[in-house]
């Protein structure tokens, strides 16, 4: 390590969030919205840490890179402690920095809603527990904090708990989440039967002392990350969630929860290296979902959903990256999605607060001229989902499409390369029938949003969303040139391979990518931007919402299997259980039990008739008995 | 034994000893006034001392004579407690024959 066994700043970092939320718990009543300036400033304090350790979390001396604090150890193998190293400082950046920003949106998004304390206290709780999950330096950790991001997930999406469909996409989200973290339990146990310890060094040290069992290791790894990020076929939760407030889509189910299970790839990246199989196993499911998001993309019409599938997509791509080997390409992904698809979730948060709370992209339209913000810091937060040349995004998917090609998975290439056509596709889209055209609602333009009359000034929403969207368009030149600041970043951290050159050169690879996008481009403009398809919008979008594939419109039968294959069975299983099992085998046992002590008494109940002469007679024949047995006795002797 | 002790035959004291025990459960269990009964139980215990200080006499045994205060003093301490309840029976129902007082009937 860098700075082994203390540096105290990281404290500053993990803790101060979670005091934020035990402020906001326990004097939200009092504080009311005063809660929103210790919120953003219990996540802006641990932004400005991160900055400073910067220095100490890149060092590197000999193998080990980072800055390490020890916290206690349990039991022997069972060591505790805190590491921020290239990785994590990455991750830690995004949850505070972007984690600040959409606090301070919240502060305007959530203004007119009386439990704001309670909002910034889950976003607190979160934050905290999300620090929590990357700064660990060992699976136990890494497992709590991954557990408590489901629990905060749980709290946001439920938020508004009045509303029957958050509450039950809530749960929803909990109990696929709980299957991940079970299956990372698992994992853990494997490791520490082999190995014997739980830190990541010692783990990583000692890859070969799993043999037979790596590749389950990876696997049960992979079923946690894939509950986590939402990957195929683990994936159902994502959409519902975005019943949650938009600020927590944002933050949670856009920027940083989601992809955790892409850090938990990339940090056990010495377990992928050491099993094809299972590199081979989590690429393809990236490139899966990858497309399978996109086309689903394609289907929906509530501007949220449509942003979850594209989440969807765009975390398959950073599997993909991970999975196949490219690990700085995913985690680069990572670093722009953070940025572009915030922008993304909280523009659409001020058109649907524009707009009274609507969602459904066909009675929009027109928005440029009612959110303008909005409409600048999409536009390039769009291009930089689509790749366009320039942007954010461009930069890391190149790497990741190319990455997949340069490792040997060509089919993933092409996989990714599609899905880029798609995605510019539907992201434009979706822009196009949002912002162009007239509006086809019927919200005032001079409405006063009926759910509160105070408003919060509306530069508190705008300048965060603006300041993403500039990241969405500067964040990807940290990737450019040939020895690039990235790739500086993480010299120490992933492994450094010569790969032998590829059939398709990366400038090639760039060239195919932008023609396939600009041509899903131009479709996109063809159908939907059109001085004729603006004129008839309305008329255009009911017929495609008619003509709609079922099988997208069914979101390719997921939940329809998943429906079949265990939730009908399981409740299935309870009818029985409780219909049968237990009131005529459970409870006819104990029933049968009291049947039969009562006509046993039934019968035993005659010797007790509350008469006492009868009572002195069969004293009197007891006492005969003895005295016939001893007489008897007698005689023998 | 030294026959010159006992001036009957110990036949003559188990023969009378049992008669007086077999009047006394016949007591017990045929009649259903309880002082009669709690004369009953006395007779029984009494025919049991008789074939203590007998059997104490016969075998020269003097354990005999100290059971016969115990069982005496035994049967004092049931005559009480038994006439207690009969008193306590009486009070409350102003009936007490033994055949109508029968609450713990199962």
């Amino acid at each position: 390590m860098g700075i082994d066994g203390a540096y105290p700043l990281l404290f500053v970092i993990w803790l101060v969030p979670l005091a934020g939320a035990i402020v906001n718990w326990a004097f939200g009543p009092q504080l009311k919205r005063s809660a929103t300036i210790i919120g953003s400033a219990a996540i802006g304090i641990p932004f400005v840490a991160t900055l400073m350790a910067w220095n100490a979390a890149t060092q590197s001396s000999g193998a080990a890179v980072g800055a390490h604090q020890n916290l206690f150890s349990w039991m022997p193998g069972f060591d505790f402690g805190l590491l921020l190293d290239p990785l994590s400082l990455i991750w830690a950046l995004i949850i505070t920095g972007v984690g600040f920003l959409i606090h301070a949106y919240s502060v305007g998004y959530m203004w007119s809603d009386s439990a704001i304390a309670r909002f910034f206290a889950y976003m607190n709780f979160f934050v905290f527990a999300m620090l929590t999950l990357v700064l660990s330096d060992n699976f136990v950790g890494l497992l709590v904090g991954w557990g408590l991001v489901g629990l905060a997930s749980y709290f946001l999406i439920g938020f508004w708990f009045f509303k029957p469909v958050a509450v039950a996409a809530a749960r929803k989200a909990f109990v696929i989440n709980v299957v991940g973290d079970v299956a990372i339990m698992f994992a853990i146990f494997m490791m520490f039967a082999k190995i014997g310890s739980i830190t990541f060094a010692n783990v990583f040290a000692h890859v070969g002392a799993l043999d037979g069992w790596l590749f389950w290791t990876c696997l049960f790894l992979f079923i946690g990350a894939a509950a986590k990020s939402a990957q195929i076929p683990l994936h159902t939760w994502l959409p519902d969630a975005m019943e949650g407030p938009t600020p927590v889509s944002a933050l949670i189910h856009a920027a940083t929860m989601v992809t955790a299970g892409v850090y938990l790839v990339a940090r056990c990246w010495p377990l992928w290296n050491a099993s094809h199989s299972a590199q081979l196993l989590v690429g393809t499911i990236g490139g899966l979902t990858a497309l399978a998001g996109a086309l689903l993309g394609i289907a929906q019409w509530d501007i949220k959903r449509i942003l979850a599938y594209s989440t969807m997509s765009q975390i398959g791509y950073m599997i993909m990256g991970v999975g196949v080997g490219a690990y700085q390409a995913g985690v680069a992904h990572f670093f722009t999605h953070a940025f572009f698809k915030a922008c993304l979730f909280l523009g659409a948060g001020i058109v649907i607060h524009e707009l009274a709370d609507e969602q459904d992209i066909r009675r929009m339209g027109g928005m440029r001229s009612r959110a303008p913000v909005a409409f600048f810091a999409m536009f390039a937060a769009v291009l930089a989902i689509s790749g366009f040349p320039g942007f954010a995004g461009f930069f890391s998917k190149d790497q990741v499409v190319f990455g997949a090609l340069e490792h040997g998975h060509p089919w993933l290439y092409a996989v990714g390369i599609v899905t880029a056509g798609i995605t510019a596709y539907y992201m434009f889209r979706l822009f196009f029938v949002t912002f162009f055209g007239t509006y086809r609602g019927d919200v005032d333009p001079e409405h006063e949003p009926a759910r509160g009359e105070s408003h919060a000034p509306a530069w508190i929403m705008a300048l965060p969303v603006a300041i993403l969207g500039i990241f969405s368009v500067i964040a990807g030149y940290a990737m450019i040139g040939s020895n690039p600041p990235w790739s500086r970043l993480f010299a120490h951290t992933f492994p450094s391979e010569n790969l032998p050159p590829v059939a398709i050169g990366e400038g090639w690879t760039t060239a195919i990518l932008f023609v396939v996008m600009a041509a899903g481009i131009a479709i996109a403009y063809a159908r939907y931007a059109t001085p004729v398809a603006l004129a008839n919008a309305p008329a255009r979008l009911r017929l495609e919402s008619e003509r709609m594939p079922a099988v997208l419109v069914r979101l390719f039968y997921f939940d329809d299997v998943i429906d079949w294959l265990f939730v009908k069975p399981s409740l299935a299983l309870g009818r029985f259980f409780g219909s049968w099992f237990d009131p005529d085998f459970i409870d006819g046992a104990v029933r049968g039990l009291v049947t039969l002590s009562t006509e046993l008494a039934a019968v035993v109940r005659y010797f007790q008739n509350g008469l006492l002469r009868s009572y002195a007679l069969i004293v009197v024949f007891g006492a005969a008995c003895f005295a016939i047995y001893y007489a008897l006795q007698g005689t023998v002797r | 034994m030294r026959p010159d002790l006992l001036p009957v035959a110990l036949a003559n004291y188990v023969g009378l000893a049992s008669v007086i025990f077999f009047i006394g459960v016949a007591g017990v269990v045929v009649r259903r006034n309880p002082l009669i009964m709690l004369m009953s139980i006395e007779l029984m215990w009494n025919a049991a001392n008789l074939l203590f200080l007998a059997f104490a006499r016969a075998w020269l045994n003097n354990a005999g004579h100290i059971f016969a205060f115990l069982v005496i003093t035994v049967a004092a301490a049931e005559a009480a407690i038994g006439l207690a309840i009969v008193v306590v029976v009486f009070r409350s129902r102003a009936n007490v024959d033994v055949d109508e007082v029968a609450l713990m009937k199962g």
